[in-house]
């Protein structure tokens, strides 16, 4: 009996104990940085970095997805496929409403992907392409009916990549002018409250949010700070607590990384994939042929770049996919990406290829954009120009401010050599097609094929692996993608680059989703 | 007729005579910046990642960028005529809402600054030239070399190591204090807190000029025939000083002040950068690069009305300083 009260009396104070430990977590603000200022809040409009860090923490996706790779069901319970992958079948949560109190329903669905994502968002075209309708039988059932089996699809369901928005609020209108766009109403743990120009933008707890218990925080505000030096000192004063996407600049992250209640980590990015590169123009000027720009990709030392340059932080490329796609099969590494550089190689193919060196050694001369994305990419230049000196090729920079460039490189296609770095995303149909394919050459549209690369061959094998749904052949197609990347080089690529995420330690919870930043925070704490 | 009818009748006129100027300058602004490379629509579309040239033209039209510029200048002197300052796509928000907004900011660093440094300048100023090639002298001149050499950010970014991060006293940056939301007299407070280190270190830089330029001008003025008079009339040295000498040497320092009021309404880009001030500097800045024109020929409009004023403002003072200045 005294046993029987003893484990009574246990299962009291264990039960007693953790609803201590949840009140502990509860209550709140978590002031974070958002570099720079976003231009607005229309996630479903505009994938611009800033507006990611902010939306998904208003809006919601079907899913969110774990840092190891698994699915989290958000406002979609479950799906199922059918076996030829033609339809999918996503049963919807029950009991969602929107912060304005109307419930959430598959009809939200149909409108968000339909009629928003697929025609006005700059990605869900492509992530969405063979959905051709969207079936509601019931208010919580959504049945998306496909032209061809798309298993990357299955990737891009997350609130930063395809939110899912409130179809009362869009229907009838001019979708890119609504004024949702800077009021926000989603599904989310956290509504959208004020957004004071120049200084912050805030968002309160959702009370009535689905999941019970959710979200601990009572608020979260996103500050802009222009200095990256200011920006620093506000982590170490405590005023802010979360830094992501590189507003800690490397340089103080890697001091910062010393106290105690600061730390550094780079996971949170595998669905985003940066990859830094040099695209060429492949139609007129120095690098038409693919010899040089091979010899270019095996001259470059790309440890020292991450090194040097980069603190440490990056991985180097070893083929035209970063090596996160591993996780599903697709990566496989390829020559013409020796880690460190091989200048004799690099000669000796330049030799061969019959460019000869001049009498001040110089076998020919180009101009290197920059991308000006910051001080890091400029120093990146000045390596590639000493560097590619070394092989004869003599490199002017060029540095100008971003619309004058996006107008150089994808409007005029008036560039030789550009560095850049592109997002591969969770699969590449989302993120490195674009890059290669002949129906990417979209003067006009930024961030596609400005290398204007066309091959048939690389064409078909692009179209394949886009559709196939079987993991095995899948990845051989992607192997002989690569094969003819790593050949042709239209695109070197340099280096995974690595992004860092800049926390204080009291801030918990905040870094299982894949999705990094651009998570919900629903389960984030302040721990005093 | 009276001195202050007078004073009446002349700020009319000079405000009349303001307006082609504040036109002229509004021309040729918007012929400057048409120059850049580049539109609005191509900075929101780069940053979106990637969009479609369809969508970009629709963007255009919306914005009235696919008229030719003649068409787009009378659409904008009209709109500027009728107090309306436009709309800036980027913010999605009418132009004149953005900038009063960060006008606030903007006026309440601005007016603390000129008071700090205007004051405490004629004050140093006038300490070194009263006490001329003593020890206070010495040390006045050299703090306002000092101050006057260091370049604005490392003076921002020191502040903010000494007494935000060692010492704790002041926040690095922004306006308010963002966990809090204060309300009511706190709220008060708190900006005032947020604006010290800001202010102080704007100031500095002025405050060097102006305790230089008041020396200066003291020591030419004791120098004047008019001083020697008042010594012969057995004056005392104060009366002479406070009454006669610092009366005028002021002009001088009140035409500068009137020239950098001017100068601080455009804000100070580096100290809003520093210190995450919600100024207009910033605004500029970022709109410049965003090429959000509208919202950047806002900001040099309100800019170019204000110096119309504060130079008004400047000549009134003067005849009140000296009495021999009149207007008509």
């Amino acid at each position: 009996m005294k046993k029987i009260l003893t484990s009574i009396f246990m299962a009291g104070s264990l039960l007693l104990g953790s609803g201590a430990v949840y009140a502990d977590k509860s209550g709140g603000t978590l002031s974070f940085l958002v570099q720079p200022e976003p231009p607005t809040l229309a996630s479903y409009v505009s994938t611009s970095g800033p507006i990611g860090l902010v939306m998904p923490k208003v809006y919601e996706g079907l899913f969110d997805y774990n840092n190891d790779g698994s699915m989290v069901p958000i406002l979609a319970e479950s799906y199922k496929a059918s076996a030829d992958g033609k339809t999918v079948t996503f049963n919807l949560r029950k009991g969602v409403k929107w912060h304005d109190g109307k419930p959430f329903t598959s009809a939200d669905v149909q409108f968000s992907v339909m009629e928003v994502l697929k025609k006005v968002h700059p990605r869900g075209p492509n992530s969405f392409r063979e959905v051709t309708s969207i079936d509601t039988p019931d208010e919580h059932t959504a049945i998306f009916n496909l032209k061809k089996p798309a298993p990357y699809m299955m990737r891009s369901f997350s609130a930063y990549e395809s939110p899912m928005v409130p179809k009362h609020l869009l229907e009838g209108q001019d979708i890119k002018a609504a004024p949702l766009a800077n009021k926000p109403v989603g599904t989310g743990p956290f509504k959208f409250v004020e957004w004071k120009k120049g200084q912050y933008i805030r968002l309160d707890k959702n009370k009535d949010y689905w999941q019970k218990g959710l979200p601990h925080l009572d608020r979260i505000v996103g500050r802009f700070i222009p200095d990256a030096s200011t920006r620093t000192a506000a982590m170490e004063n405590g005023e802010v607590l979360y830094a992501a996407y590189n507003a800690i600049p490397n340089i103080d992250a890697v001091r910062l990384k010393e106290r105690d209640d600061i730390d550094v980590t780079t996971e949170g990015y595998s669905m985003i994939n940066p990859m830094a590169l040099i695209e060429f123009n492949t139609k007129e000027g120095p690098f038409v042929d693919p010899a040089i720009r091979r010899a270019i990709s095996v001259a470059i030392d790309r440890r020292f770049m991450i090194d040097t340059i980069f603190f440490g932080y990056g991985k180097p490329a070893t083929s035209a996919l970063s090596s996160n796609f591993k996780a599903t099969n697709l990566h496989a590494e390829m020559p013409n990406y020796p880690e460190k550089g091989d200048k004799a190689a690099a000669n000796a193919i330049l030799d061969k290829a019959g460019y000869k060196r001049d009498g001040n050694g110089v076998r020919l001369k180009a101009v290197l954009d920059i991308i000006p994305y910051g001080e890091d990419w400029r120093r990146a230049g000045e390596y590639l120009k000493q560097a590619l000196g070394d092989i004869g090729i003599q490199l002017d920079l060029r540095y100008e401010d971003v619309p004058t460039w996006l107008k150089r490189v994808y409007h005029r296609y008036d560039f030789q050599m550009n560095v850049n770095y592109f997002y591969q995303l969770p699969d590449p149909v989302l993120g490195v097609h674009r890059h290669y394919g002949t129906d990417q050459i979209r003067k006009g549209t930024h961030f596609v094929n400005s290398s204007r690369y066309s091959n048939p061959k690389l064409d078909a094998l692009l179209d394949a692996g886009a559709g196939e749904p079987d993991a095995a052949k899948r990845t051989a197609t992607y192997k002989e993608i690569q094969q003819i990347l790593a050949d042709d080089m239209p695109v070197v690529n340099l280096f995974e680059l690595e992004f860092l995420v800049v926390y204080n330690t009291k801030l918990k919870g905040a870094y299982d989703s894949a999705m990094g930043a651009y998570g919900s925070f629903r389960e984030a704490y302040i721990d005093d | 007729m009276t001195k202050s009818t007078k004073i009446f009748k002349y700020v009319g006129k000079r405000l009349l005579q303001g307006i082609p100027i504040i036109l002229a300058i509004v021309i040729i602004n918007f012929f400057l910046l048409n120059l850049a490379e580049g539109d609005a629509v191509d900075v929101l579309a780069g940053e979106a990642g990637s969009a479609t040239p369809e969508y970009m033209a629709q963007l255009r039209k919306k914005f009235g960028l696919d008229q030719p510029l003649p068409v787009q200048l009378m659409v904008y002197l009209k709109n500027v005529l009728s107090l309306d300052l436009g709309y800036s796509f980027r913010h999605d928000m009418p132009v004149n809402e953005l900038i009063f907004d960060r006008f606030t900011a903007t006026g309440l660093l601005m007016t603390s600054t000129i008071i700090l440094a205007v004051g405490f300048g004629i004050l140093l100023g006038l300490l070194a030239a009263m006490r001329l090639n003593t020890w206070k002298d010495a040390v006045i001149t050299v703090f306002a070399l000092i101050t006057y050499a260091t370049p604005l950010f490392w003076v921002g970014l020191m502040m903010i190591v000494v007494f935000s991060l060692n010492l704790g006293w002041f926040p690095t940056s922004g306006m308010t204090n963002i966990a809090a939301f204060y309300e009511g007299w706190d709220y008060v407070v708190d900006v005032a807190r947020h604006l010290v280190l800001p202010t102080i270190t704007l100031s500095l830089f002025y405050l060097a000029l102006y305790t230089r330029m008041m020396r200066a001008s003291m020591l030419e003025q004791y120098g004047q025939d008019y001083v020697v008079t008042a010594r012969a009339k057995g004056l005392t040295e104060r009366r002479i000083t406070y009454v006669h000498v610092l009366r005028n040497a002021l002009l001088p320092v009140v035409t500068m002040a009137g020239v950098q009021v001017g100068a601080l309404i455009g804000g100070s880009v580096i100290v809003e950068s520093v210190f995450a001030w919600p100024g207009l500097g910033m605004l500029a800045f970022e709109s410049l690069f965003a090429r959000d024109l509208n919202l950047l020929l806002g900001i040099f409009l309100l800019s170019s009305m204000l110096v119309v004023v504060v130079n008004l403002i400047v000549d009134i003072i003067y005849c009140f300083l000296d009495p021999r200045i009149e207007v008509n």
